[in-house]
């Protein structure tokens, strides 16, 4: 077995070599077809963020094909990592013609790609400030609305009993007594921490202006008083629950069907998927109750946005789609029944909703909501900055809901730079 | 080439080309043009979207190095995680190997099962032992008592490492192992019986005849496990993610994440540049030792 010297230093070099080819690589190796655009008509592909959805908007793609003869290719989406997939997609050349831009950060980094809709039909229907501008450009059509809270059993938890810390922290305790979990959260980014820190800068009388006074120094996390009550709620949850990190959203959501968690801290998209357990019992949604807060967290989730950089038959051909999305009865029925989405559109009646989602509904209508405070964050913080503060902090007993903030405060800091 | 080249040596070089050009082509396109073009990103301030503008920023990326804590914090685990596992990997592999090749009635059925893990790939390997180390482990450790042993080492900043070493080591035990049984079926049987009637004991021989003529398996095997385990990406992905608390973010997420998760493409390929050079560095000195050794029959 002897190598020839020439051998074993030609292998050193190329695989040292290719460690770093394939650091730069990334991950677009699944490059292909695009759109597969026929010569009678301009095909379409869709990235989007929404796992929920896929299916159903795979089936709205075929039945858009059906009715047009529109070839329409929905890319499969992966969640978490949406954004580096899209980047990956823009950059090589396999760029979709229908993307999704979560918020205005977002809008801002993908300026040159979005194109602007403000001209078009459909999006004089949409719903007072739900649309995504870009300084005066009308750049994304909101999804639908959707809300967020505390999700629970309506058979173990009375309302009454959360309605503000002392009592929501005694409801914890004793479900901790008997053995059940009484606040399940869930390792992913958002669920574990994105969602919740909401409402520490949502319940600031201007959180957008809130949020600017961080980014410029001028207020500090631990100084503010909404956020000192975070941290002791933060605490309490964690002393009285199982580690969220041992949890992820498919099993938060079935402990939480089982019977085995009484609240889970969800929006209305956990609908769906309660939906296929079948549960037993009535669900409802409350407010998180941080410093008296009684309102739901209601705001856009993400946004459809046509991709700019396509030539004009392709972006003429996915505004088509959206327009048959929000205008056609078909494409109605398929945002109503088949997404299950709360309609960001005038010109959309609501369908049969369900309980989570209903709740949503009666808060947007009379107005008792607090904004999503994390569309205003700093880039990806949720993903890079915040998830692993709270993962040490769920990790460590002993780091105090002070120190919490802290981290998060610095986390914010290395975030905005 | 010589003029008037013989016809068979003609066609040899023709045979020569057609094995070699396509792989060159492929290497050139999807490794070393790559590699330039990183090279050149890393003098720039980019964030990694097309349409948006490049900064040349020359040498400032790499200034920035020096002090990015997360960075060398990362590099130390890395070089960690290394460690531990060129020495775990090697030991298991070559013992696994000496097992293997003793007059072992199972030892067929042994070296395919010991090799498996390998073909599962680290990705679903990953998620297999995410699934034991939540589940088996706390079972483990509420039947036994011993939980201060048998708990979920992934949510533990200290013990996420060592799983990942575990893991890894699982993953590539049987591959070196392969090389260590080929290393072992190479040394001439007379050699080993020779000793034994100098009357050397087991131990002996494996340490003066055995260890000796494997060297070169050992060049090549410390070579694979130390590039491996630099560069791990896909079961630190997917067993923890980098955390708890990017505990366990090692060189190549770290990476990726400073790219795809801050936006900063020229900063993450300045990175990249010395992660590059800093392997080439120590996998060449290695070999070059360990080459030194090797012995000559």
């Amino acid at each position: 077995m002897a190598f020839n010297k020439k051998f074993v230093t030609g292998m050193t070099f190329a695989a040292t070599i290719s460690l770093l080819a394939a650091c730069g690589g990334g991950g677009g190796d699944e490059g292909g077809s695009e759109g597969g655009s026929g010569e009678e008509s301009q095909g379409i592909s869709i990235f989007q963020t929404k796992v929920e959805i896929s299916e159903q908007l795979e089936a709205a793609a075929e039945a858009y094909t059906e009715e047009t003869g529109v070839p329409v290719e929905v890319i499969g989406t992966t969640g978490d990592d949406y954004a580096q997939q899209l980047q990956i997609r823009l950059n090589n050349g396999t760029g979709p013609s229908i993307m999704s831009v979560q918020n205005a950060e977002v809008a801002e980094r993908l300026e040159s790609y979005l194109y602007d809709l403000s001209g078009e039909d459909f999006v004089s229907n949409i719903a007072p400030d739900m649309e995504l501008m870009l300084d005066d450009k009308l750049v994304g059509v909101p999804y639908s609305v959707e809300g967020f809270g505390i999700v629970y059993n309506k058979d173990m938890v009375d309302p009454a009993d959360i309605a503000d810390y002392d009592s929501f922290v005694s409801t914890l305790e004793d479900f901790n007594a008997e053995g059940i979990n009484g606040f399940g959260l869930s390792s992913e980014a958002y669920f574990l921490i994105g969602h919740i820190s909401n409402y520490p800068f949502s319940v600031q009388e201007d959180p957008v202006e809130f949020m600017e006074q961080l980014t410029n120094g001028e207020v500090n996390l631990s100084e503010t008083e909404e956020f000192q009550r975070f941290g002791e709620f933060m605490e309490a949850i964690r002393d009285n629950t199982p580690t969220p990190l041992n949890t992820t959203y498919d099993t938060q959501v079935g402990d939480f069907a089982a019977g085995q968690t009484a609240m889970i801290h969800q929006g209305n998209w956990a609908a769906g998927m309660l939906d296929e357990f079948e549960v037993d019992f009535e669900v409802g949604m409350a407010p998180f109750p941080l410093e008296g807060n009684d309102k739901l967290a209601v705001g856009v989730g993400s946004n459809w946005a046509v991709n700019a950089e396509k030539d004009q038959a392709e972006i003429d051909a996915a505004i088509e789609f959206l327009d048959w999305l929000h205008n056609s009865e078909t494409g109605q029925r398929f945002i109503v029944e088949d997404f299950g989405f709360i309609p960001a559109m005038t010109n959309i009646e609501a369908g049969d909703l369900d309980p989570l989602s209903q709740a949503v509904l009666e808060a947007s209508n009379s107005g008792d909501t607090i904004p999503w405070s994390h569309n205003y964050y700093p880039a990806n913080v949720v993903p890079n900055d915040f998830t692993p503060v709270a993962e040490s902090f769920f990790v460590n007993e002993d780091m105090t809901g002070e120190e919490l903030v802290e981290n998060l405060q610095a986390a914010w800091e290395n975030a905005a730079q | 080439m010589k003029v008037g080249m013989s016809v068979a040596n003609r066609k040899k070089v023709g045979w020569y080309l057609i094995f070699t050009v396509p792989l060159l082509l492929i290497f050139t396109l999807i490794v070393l043009v790559p590699f330039v073009i990183g090279i050149y990103y890393a003098f720039f301030q980019w964030d990694g979207i097309g349409a948006n503008p490049m900064v040349f920023n020359g040498l400032d990326n790499f200034v920035r190095l020096m002090d990015d804590t997360r960075f060398l914090r990362s590099a130390w685990l890395t070089v960690l995680f290394t460690v531990l596992s060129v020495i775990t990997v090697n030991a298991a592999g070559l013992a696994f190997a000496l097992l293997v090749t003793s007059k072992l009635k199972l030892a067929n059925l042994a070296r395919t099962m010991l090799f498996m893990p390998y073909l599962i790939g680290g990705l679903i390997l990953g998620y297999i032992w995410q699934f034991v180390f939540l589940d088996v482990f706390t079972l483990l450790g509420d039947a036994t008592g011993l939980d201060s042993i048998f708990f979920n080492w992934l949510n533990n900043e200290d013990f996420a490492l060592f799983a990942l070493v575990f893991v890894f080591t699982w993953q590539m035990a049987g591959y070196v192992m392969i090389v260590y049984i080929a290393g072992i079926q190479g040394i001439p049987g007379e050699v080993i019986e020779a000793a034994r009637i100098d009357g050397a004991s087991g131990w002996q021989r494996f340490l003066r005849i055995t260890v000796p003529l494997l060297m070169p398996a050992f060049t090549i095997s410390l070579f694979l496990t130390l590039s491996y385990g630099f560069k791990i990406y896909d079961v630190n992905l997917s067993l923890t993610g980098g955390g708890p608390a990017n505990a366990t973010e090692l060189f190549a997420m770290n990476i990726y994440n400073e790219i795809f998760g801050y936006g900063n493409y020229g900063y993450g390929q300045a990175k990249a540049i010395v992660f590059f050079v800093i392997i080439a560095a120590i996998t060449l000195t290695q070999v070059y030792i360990t080459k030194k050794r090797e012995v000559e029959m």
